[in-house]
């Protein structure tokens, strides 16, 4: 736990105008096993402290490695961001008043977690994993078993008075299991294990993941005799985690205030309806169904305390999410979603759990209601435009012909205009899974949780003809 | 700027040298360690206003060491010796619980090198001139044209590789890059997002004196108001140089380098010497070009770097290998890792390119799924246009493409006289024959 240094700053030197401080440190660990062989075994640690100063609406930021007791150093830092923003305020003279003042509060968050692990016990797991697929599925073309923790820790001082300090843990394992077709060519299968907590608590036994292994083999010899998908728009239900991608990727970044800003698809459209009223989508900030979410945030990088934003609500497009700066732009309350990666980067306007609400239909009676079309299982990756048009790379699905599961298909991607395809949403299954090993690019690469139920859509699929 | 081995900022060497005598003290038999200093300074604008400056001190160590081929690796970002024999002792502890590998290693004694290029202080005024300029002069001739966001950066860093054989290696550099994010609108319609990205030494030169620049501006301008087609076709691509680049990158992960190859996965693993490509293929990786500045001298396992063809004339001539990759497969070490690279310009005319082609895309920008391991690839044409009967004609939305990476080398049609140059990359549009295109 990082000792509180800035304290004796705060006491010593106080805030002159708008002022963010924050000390930062991430700490990470990798273990990667490639055909058994040991590719990587590395730990890290990246500590530094940074400050934001606002002069007139015109931003300085400095930030450098290292954080001691030494409060000279951490003035040097506050001194450096003052005069980057007096640089600015200089050229620009926006002659902005600060942020309205938030109520001063101090909190501690997620501490009970922050459990000290050895590279050992990372590897040991792996190579439990490695070896127990090198010896139950020999025929293999190759398998790779990742380890990876990343536990990132922030001590926040506001000029408004706010200290918050937290904790959050994520741990997660990568398998990826390739074998060959009846052609010869190669065809790869990866699942994703684990998520928020610590890795011990998270991983206690390889064996509790052997059930996963053996499903996802079983998959992938579905897939080794899998079809191409038909290109073009076809009825497709979307699992969880393709919902939950599709919340982020699609929708998400389009009510993002800064790209709204700029001209997303999100800005005309607010108060509309984009979506069958089905469907709602929300940000959560830490806490979902009575558990906490995959990326839980209780205060962001601004000092906002973090609170659930609604985004669509009934299918009516009905919040974006801010940061203070653009809160006070259009006039709505910042919820906590200005977020920074590392203690050298400044806090930009980012998801937390982005997540569509559960329905009620089952999801045996969704796959009952295809004619013809496909079940679409997993994802590998998702980008998306100001435009709404999206795509996410599919490794896994089905076909559904008659009501029934088919054929496993190839790789392929999906694609479409995020609110045409939350249109035709006519099925919204009642389970919520979550997935908690993705992260986010945007200037900076963060974490996200993504979550939703199965979802029954039409949507443009990159098959071959 | 080549000589012989000289590290201007003391501090880095000192840290270097404490990480290889504890890494010699605890008992290891081998060890190496990056470290390097940085500082980077950035202008910053976004939502119509030049909004951040920021500057970023950074301190960084890498130590790997090896007992009995066991391997330890720790990351640090600090000089502090009391956390260099804590990142040291760590490193030893998780060798301690690795299997040994006989394939691990460090690099061996050779010619101790210091390279240098660029300036070590930043002109922020000029930054600030060329950001105001390059503003203005896109509202002035790209009216339609809404940055998102700009960056113009000045990174200072200089790093030194060493390792317990005596190999001592250090890079010193200072350059400008420019990043960007923006679309055209007009009213409530918008394009999609596009970009370009740029290294460069001087930072008083006018971004849009640049005829990519202008091409890329002009182009999202047109994409405005885009058109969609019903079903779908067998026909060509006119890889645009900034498309082709993310098409590069997937062909190195998914064909040449370390994990396709030690995996085995790679659909080119004994094809070294064959024909693999179209013969008007040629991919080459750079360490030295007068007009990339972005090269790069050091590999990342402690050698200097060398210019190295990978694809030449359509056969594989090398394949993309760490040291490591090099001794767990049995093939040989790269001279070059891919980062900066060309492709070689061919003989035919732009628009004698496009002019060959009865029905296609003019390919801008490939939003896509990661390659299959066999190649496959599928995603959405952006910043795309319609080619039918060799004209450019509609600017298009929601289509997606589907093929195979291999193929796509391999029915490589035509190369472009022309290239264009981002400080990274000098490419040229290369147009592929035979992939699935499909609309609504």
């Amino acid at each position: 736990m990082l000792q509180d240094h800035l304290h004796e700053y705060v006491r010593k030197h106080g805030f002159t105008g708008y002022t963010e401080l924050r000390a930062q440190e991430n700490r990470n660990r990798a273990v990667a096993m490639l055909n058994g062989s040991l590719v990587s075994n590395s730990s890290g640690i990246s500590r530094g402290v940074s400050a934001r100063v606002v002069k007139g609406g015109a931003y300085g930021f400095a930030s450098a490695t290292g954080y001691g007791d030494d409060v000279e150093a951490i003035a040097q830092i506050v001194r450096a961001a003052s005069d980057n923003a007096a640089f600015l305020d200089r050229h620009v003279q926006r002659g902005q008043p600060d942020f309205a003042p938030v109520q001063p509060f101090s909190r501690t968050d997620g501490f009970e977690h922050d459990v000290p692990v050895e590279q050992s016990y990372l590897l040991g797991i792996v190579d439990e994993l490695d070896s127990y697929i090198a010896e139950r599925f020999p025929s293999l073309l190759s398998r790779r078993v990742f380890a990876r923790v990343l536990n990132m820790e922030k001590l926040l001082y506001t000029s408004d008075g706010v200290v918050s300090h937290s904790f959050v843990p994520r741990s997660n394992v990568y398998i990826f299991m390739t074998t060959q077709d009846a052609d010869g060519q190669p065809v790869e299968l990866y699942k994703v294990l684990g998520g928020y907590g610590n890795f011990p608590a998270t991983f206690k036994n390889a064996e509790d993941y052997f059930g996963n292994l053996e499903k996802q083999h079983e998959l992938l010899m579905q897939k080794a005799e899998g079809v191409y998908a038909k290109p073009g728009v076809q009825t497709v239900i979307l699992d969880s985690d393709l919902a939950g991608i599709l919340a982020h990727e699609a929708v998400g970044h389009t009510v993002e205030a800064d790209f709204v800003q700029t001209g997303s698809i999100g800005g005309p459209m607010f108060g509309k309806q984009v979506a069958s009223e089905k469907v709602s989508l929300v940000d959560i900030a830490h806490t979902a169904f009575g558990e906490l979410a995959p990326v839980p945030v209780f205060v962001d990088d601004e000092g906002t305390p973090a609170l659930d934003q609604m985004l669509i609500e009934n299918g009516i497009l009905t919040g974006y999410m801010h940061n203070k700066e653009s809160a006070r732009k259009f006039g709505h309350e910042a919820n906590g979603n200005a977020r920074a990666f590392d203690f050298s980067d400044e806090p930009l306007i980012r998801m937390r759990n982005t997540c569509i609400l559960p329905g009620t239909d089952k999801f045996e009676d969704m796959i009952a209601s295809v004619e013809d079309g496909y079940l679409m299982t997993d994802m590998n990756n998702g980008q998306a435009d100001s435009t709404g048009e999206f795509m996410f790379g599919v490794p896994m699905g089905f076909e559904i012909k008659n009501g029934k599961l088919g054929r496993a298909i190839k790789d392929t991607t999906v694609s479409g205009v995020a609110f045409d395809i939350l249109k035709t949403a006519d099925m919204v299954s009642d389970t919520v899974t979550w997935t908690n090993s993705g992260m986010c690019g945007k200037k900076q690469m963060i974490p996200v949780g993504m979550g939703g139920p199965a979802i029954k859509v039409k949507i443009n699929v990159g098959g071959r003809a | 700027m080549k000589q012989a081995f000289a590290v201007k900022d003391q501090a880095i060497l000192d840290a270097a040298e404490l990480v290889l005598d504890e890494i010699k003290a605890i008992g290891a038999d081998e060890g190496e360690t990056w470290v390097s200093r940085n500082v980077l300074t950035e202008l910053y604008y976004e939502l119509g206003k030049i909004s951040m400056v920021r500057t970023v001190f950074s301190d960084k160590v890498s130590v790997k060491l090896l007992k009995d081929k066991r391997k330890g690796t720790v990351n640090l970002n600090s000089f502090d010796p009391v956390d260099i024999k804590q990142a040291v002792a760590d490193a030893w502890q998780s060798a301690g619980a690795a299997e040994p590998d006989e394939a691990e290693g460090i690099a061996e004694l050779h010619e101790n090198l210091s390279f240098s290029a660029g300036d070590e202080q930043p002109d922020l005024d000029k930054m600030y001139g060329q950001l105001v300029d390059m503003i203005a002069d896109t509202n002035r001739d790209f009216p339609l044209i809404s940055y998102d966001s700009i960056g113009i950066e000045h990174n200072h860093n200089e790093k030194l590789y060493a390792n317990t054989n005596g190999v001592r290696l250090s890079d010193e550099v200072g350059l400008y890059q420019l990043s960007n994010m923006f679309i055209a609108r007009d009213g409530e319609r918008a394009s999609s997002f596009n970009y370009f990205g740029t290294v460069y030494k001087d930072p008083s030169e006018r971004v849009l004196e640049s005829d990519r620049v202008r091409r890329i501006l002009d182009e999202t301008q047109r994409q405005v108001e885009t058109e969609q087609f019903e079903g779908s076709f067998m026909g060509d691509l006119v890889i645009m140089p900034g498309c082709l680049e993310n098409f590069l990158w997937y062909i190195g992960d998914t064909y040449l380098q370390d994990g396709a190859l030690i995996s085995g996965t790679s659909p080119w693993k004994e094809k070294l010497g064959e024909q693999i490509a179209s013969p008007l293929v040629n991919f080459e990786l750079i360490a030295e070009h007068p007009e990339l500045p972005a090269a790069s001298n050091l590999s990342g396992d402690g050698y200097v770097a060398e210019n190295m063809p990978l694809i030449e004339d359509g056969v594989l001539k090398n394949f993309s290998l760490s040291r490591y990759g090099a001794a767990k497969t049995g093939l040989k070490r790269s001279a070059n890792s891919v980062g900066t690279f060309v492709f070689g310009n061919g003989d035919t005319p732009l628009e004698e390119l496009i002019a060959g082609v009865e029905k296609g895309i003019l390919l801008g920008r490939f939003s896509g799924g990661q390659p299959s391991p066999s190649g496959d690839l599928s995603g959405v044409a952006k910043n795309s246009f319609l080619i039918e009967n060799g004209k450019v004609t509609n600017p298009l939305s929601e289509v997606m493409i589907a093929g195979n990476l291999g193929d796509m080398l391999r029915d490589t049609v035509a190369v472009s006289r022309e290239r264009e140059n981002s400080g990274y990359w000098l490419l040229p549009w290369v147009r592929v024959k035979n992939v699935t295109i499909s609309g609504k």
